[in-house]
């Protein structure tokens, strides 16, 4: 090989790249951020109707709470597939390249590595997909749960402003965090 | 002897004027109201308008008192023979079920003070009984909105985590 083939990788290789790097695809970073922002969302609806918050005084709290929130859950949603994806990844493995070699079987023509490629390819489209979902809706499970307990009983003597910014940051923040941790 | 004698005759026709005045063959129409919803109310109100029909027509400002639970109350006088009963109690202590509203004119009432004096739990004859119906006050749902939204959410939470902790495993 010459030098610079050494540097570029191969298909096999990116897809392995891929496979393990943080990046995201933009069509999944539309995804986590889109659900990001309408979970961030939702809250104000509690905080408006439930809460008594007074919705003209408050526009200018609620665009930046959720605006953070949203950040804060987008990266919480990344951390959390990238942990995911892997374990995923190898409980599918086998399942995968069953499927795969039934497919592919009967095409005669297709080198061995093609084949491997393909299955790679298929296991980390697969893992990414369970990854992504299952990413999503883990913290928006305990993202709600954090601002209903937080704002139903660790915050109810506040004032709702006090409530509503506390809740919800503190959620999507506690959440940011550990997703940062490696379990 | 004589003095006696003369109180004797004066008490006599004090009772015989006051039996004339009491209501003969006392008929009673009743309506009621109680508060049945108790969810922003601090305490339930149970009022009770009735319009007394007596054989012998009745004086002028002819009152009423009645007892409801032990409880001592004036009736008031809202119209020609027509009197009103209201009470309030709190949601706590107010028990569904028919209450018994004790109407004594009086005499009635005076012999009840005067028995009461001896014996704290005499009764006398009423001079008439309205039954109140009272259902039960609604004081809001047995679980409350935010605990179920509470507790579905930890439910749903913690399937989350046990799932996530089965990947990760």
């Amino acid at each position: 090989m010459s030098g610079k083939a050494n540097k570029a990788f191969t298909k096999e290789e990116e897809l392995l790249l891929q496979d393990f790097s943080r990046n995201v695809s933009t069509k999944s970073s539309a995804l986590f951020y889109g659900n990001a922002f309408i979970v961030s969302a939702i809250p104000i609806w509690l905080f408006w109707r439930v809460h008594a918050l007074e919705m003209s005084s408050s526009l200018a709290w609620f665009a930046l709470v959720t605006t953070a929130s949203t950040w804060f859950l987008a990266l919480a949603y990344r951390n959390t597939k990238f942990h995911l994806k892997h374990r995923i990844a190898v409980r599918r493995e086998d399942a995968v390249a069953r499927e795969m070699a039934r497919k592919l079987a009967d095409d005669k023509k297709m080198s061995r590595k093609e084949k491997d490629e393909r299955i790679l390819w298929k296991k980390n489209e697969v893992a990414d997909y369970e990854a992504t979902t299952y990413s999503i809706f883990y913290n928006n499970a305990l993202f709600l749960t954090i601002v209903i307990l937080s704002s139903f009983y660790l915050l109810r003597t506040f004032t709702p402003t006090v409530n509503y910014i506390v809740s919800l940051t503190t959620a999507s923040g506690l959440l940011a965090l550990l997703s940062t941790g490696t379990k | 002897m004589v003095t006696k004698y003369l109180f004797c005759v004066l008490a006599l026709t004090t009772f015989g004027g006051a039996f004339a005045s009491s209501c003969q063959n006392p008929q009673v129409e009743a309506a009621s109201f109680t508060t049945l919803d108790a969810t922003v109310v601090t305490h339930i109100a149970y009022i009770t308008e009735f319009t007394l029909k007596c054989d012998n027509p009745l004086p002028e400002n002819y009152a009423l008192y009645a007892e409801v639970d032990g409880k001592s109350l004036t009736a008031a006088r809202i119209g020609e023979n027509k009197y009103q009963v209201s009470w309030t109690e709190e949601p706590a202590k107010a028990r569904s079920g028919t209450h018994e509203i004790r109407i004594l004119d009086e005499e009635g009432w005076a012999s009840l003070r005067r028995a009461r004096r001896a014996d704290p739990a005499a009764t006398v004859a009423p001079l008439l009984a309205i039954q109140l119906q009272h259902p039960g006050s609604y004081s809001g749902p047995w679980v409350n909105s935010e605990v179920l939204a509470t507790a579905l959410s930890v439910l749903v939470a913690y399937v989350a985590l046990s799932n996530k902790s089965k990947i990760l495993a």
